[in-house]
């Protein structure tokens, strides 16, 4: 049941994409339209799907990595939708909508069903969804940086293409990669140290080796040194966005790691 | 269905027989009104601006009717009727439709999605409307041409991007800052292209303005005539300092803003973003300043280019705008054909129904005390039998205005069944 509602919301993600890059190129309202209404059809059924998992286990589906992935891309979509809606960046998800899928068929893989013993703790629970939170945000911080670097491109090159019709003004893509590092940034942080002091409780020290929780240190690491230096160095535009496209790059090994590397964040 | 357009425009004609043909809006009423008094045209809309002179009328017999109207514009400026006649184009019924839909909607322009054929569309349709030469046909016709225009106004990037210099360089603004408004603008010389692609900024929003020249008075006046600041040239760098966009535009030989100062400026701006507008030749930005970080560079030609790529992309809009027109013209011809039948089905369903209420009166007087179920049986039985015989008619009419053979019917039907005339 809960798996074939998966399959369906992914479906529906799949043909939001297609339909979102094609409004990338064809700048077609009707285009928009349908690729908004795949997205929301997709979303409605991911929540069913979320509701059922949840059901099932009797406990919020976050207790193992598939099912943490899974609410992440559901939150990113209703955030992405929202997104468009209030700031009419219509082209957003050509950008987020791609990164939406990849993610999503993470969240298909078949699974266990039984929750790992060690977590029992409330607190675990908060963890995981300030990390997720925080991936989200960076997941928008990732397009807004992606955005700025090919409008940026296309100013500098004197030669209007795609790009230059259809993306927002640098200011806003400036804005918008600012805001989600700011947001996402203490959920991130706030996440990781409830991670750190629940390793300690659990396995008795904080430093016990886990891929995921080193990488995700590197990652949080980027995140703070591109806060900083937007606070005080005056760091923005280009060279902004090339950190956020690193320090996501950094997330999705981290990602990676916990999916492929053995470890005590599981698969 | 009788409905033709007959007319010569930019493409056919050139301008020395243009202006000749061109009619003055008091003119225009008379000839439309001679026109359709002649009784050659039953409906007639006459369209003339500096590139197009063109009719659109309803007749019985199209060929008379366009050879009377053209005549009578000849006449009017005493112009030779055959020497005209080689650039006259003429569509008829369909061809007609989609003349009329592209060129309400711009796409028959000189300049393609330009905004101010439609305007004059408009004003001519008005203008028929008051001297009473348009029927439903016409109405009906110029109705739906300013619904696809406004359609393909809305659903293509027609007339979207900027095809012209000045407005090429706000559009490149805006996809710097996203809103023009409150920036600071700083015009260096005082050109009258400058001058130009200030006030579209300002138009915009943009704000203060400041003006930097060699020439102090020349300085001041411009300043006054944006409502600026006159800044002296020596106060250059501090004046770059503070504003968003500068647009410059000296008659100097050597470049005026160099890099090195450029690169002092932007230390102090933090990182805010300046845009050069350099309309100057020789140009007045040094080459280098463009490739500073935050630093948007364009001359003359870079804006050209950006021109030409948003021609292009006029170009591939309209491509997209014929195929919306296409698909309204099929749309609309049936529905045209529907409107020359309609009248005939409603005087016919009108017509039977004042026979069938006024025979079940008379019936209905000659048995006063019959029960009400008596009454209702007679009403149901009479409106049973009229409704039988109107039904093969009726289909029969719409069938043949599907056809395009709406007119020999309704005539046919008008007179088996005395319509048009009072009972």
């Amino acid at each position: 049941m809960h798996a074939s509602l998966i399959n369906i919301a992914v479906t529906g993600y799949v043909l939001a994409t297609g339909l979102a890059l094609a409004y990338l190129v064809q700048r077609q309202d009707l285009v928009h339209r349908l690729a908004v209404l795949a997205t929301l059809a997709g979303w409605a059924v991911h929540s069913v799907a979320i509701i059922a998992r949840a059901l099932e286990l009797g406990a919020p589906p976050l207790g193992n990595l598939p099912d943490a992935i899974s609410v992440t891309v559901w939150v990113i979509v209703l955030v992405e939708v929202l997104i468009e809606r209030r700031t009419g960046v219509r082209v957003l998800g050509a950008f987020v909508l791609p990164i939406v899928v990849v993610l999503s068929l993470k969240a298909t893989t078949p699974r266990a069903v039984t929750l790992a013993p060690a977590l029992a703790s409330a607190w675990i629970w908060i963890h995981i969804a300030l990390a997720l939170i925080g991936f989200a945000a960076f997941v928008f911080n990732f397009a807004g940086a992606l955005m700025y670097v090919l409008q940026e491109r296309q100013l500098k090159a004197k030669r209007p293409g795609t790009f230059y019709y259809r993306l927002p003004a640098l200011d806003t893509l400036d804005r918008l990669t600012f805001r989600t590092l700011a947001l996402g940034f203490p959920f991130l942080t706030t996440g990781l140290i409830l991670g750190a002091l629940w390793a300690r409780t659990a396995w008795g020290s904080v430093l016990t080796f886990d891929p995921l929780a080193s990488l995700s240190f590197i990652a949080w690491a980027i995140y703070a040194a591109t806060l900083a230096g937007r606070a005080v160095a005056g760091l923005h535009g280009r060279r902004a966005a090339y950190f956020a496209v690193f320090g996501f790059s950094v997330l999705v090994l981290t990602l990676g790691a916990g999916f492929f590397l053995p470890g005590r964040h599981g698969s | 269905m009788g409905l033709f357009v007959a007319g010569l425009n930019h493409r056919t004609a050139p301008v020395a027989v243009r202006e000749q043909l061109a009619v003055e809006e008091d003119k225009l009423r008379e000839l439309i009104r001679d026109v359709h008094a002649t009784g050659a045209a039953r409906e007639a809309v006459l369209i003339s601006t500096c590139n197009r002179v063109e009719v659109y009328a309803v007749a019985d017999a199209p060929g008379e009717a366009r050879a009377a109207v053209f005549r009578r514009l000849c006449q009017h400026r005493g112009l030779d009727h055959g020497l005209v006649e080689s650039h006259v184009y003429t569509h008829v019924d369909e061809e007609a439709v989609r003349h009329a839909f592209r060129v309400a909607s711009s796409l028959d322009s000189m300049m393609v999605g330009e905004p101010q054929i439609l305007g004059q569309v408009k004003d001519a349709f008005a203008l028929a409307q008051a001297c009473e030469t348009v029927g439903p046909t016409l109405h009906t016709l110029f109705s739906q041409a300013f619904a696809v225009a406004k359609k393909v106004r809305t659903e293509t990037d027609i007339a979207r991007h900027a095809v012209s210099v000045s407005f090429a360089a706000v559009e490149l603004a805006k996809k710097i800052f996203s809103g023009l408004t409150g920036r600071a603008v700083l015009l260096v010389g005082a050109g009258k292209m400058s001058e130009l692609a200030a006030k579209h900024l300002v138009d915009q929003g943009a704000f203060p303005v400041y003006v930097v020249n060699r020439t102090w008075a020349r300085a001041q006046e411009l300043a006054r005539a944006l409502s600026g600041t006159a800044v002296p040239f020596a106060e250059l760098d501090v004046a770059l300092g503070s504003v968003d966009i500068v647009v410059t535009s000296t008659g100097a030989p050597e470049p005026v803003i160099r890099r090195e100062l450029v690169q002092r400026v932007m230390h102090g701006r933090r990182g805010r973003p300046l845009f050069f507008i350099d309309i100057a030749v020789p140009r007045d930005v040094d080459e280098a300043v463009g490739t500073l970080n935050d630093v948007y560079c364009y001359d003359i030609d870079d804006l050209k280019q950006v021109v030409d790529a948003n021609l292009r992309e006029r170009a591939r809009e309209a491509q997209r705008a014929e195929l919306l027109v296409e698909r309204e013209v099929a749309k609309f011809s049936e529905r045209l054909r529907d409107v020359e039948v309609i009248p005939t089905i409603v005087s016919l369903r009108e017509r039977l129904e004042s026979i069938r209420a006024a025979e079940l009166r008379r019936a209905l007087a000659r048995v006063p005390d019959a029960p009400a179920e008596i009454r209702e049986a007679m009403e149901a039985l009479s409106s049973g039998i009229v409704n039988k015989i109107m039904h093969a008619p009726i289909t029969k009419l719409r069938e043949s205005g599907r056809a395009g053979m709406g007119r020999s019917w309704t005539t046919l039907v008008q007179e088996l069944f005395g319509l048009g005339r009072t009972p």
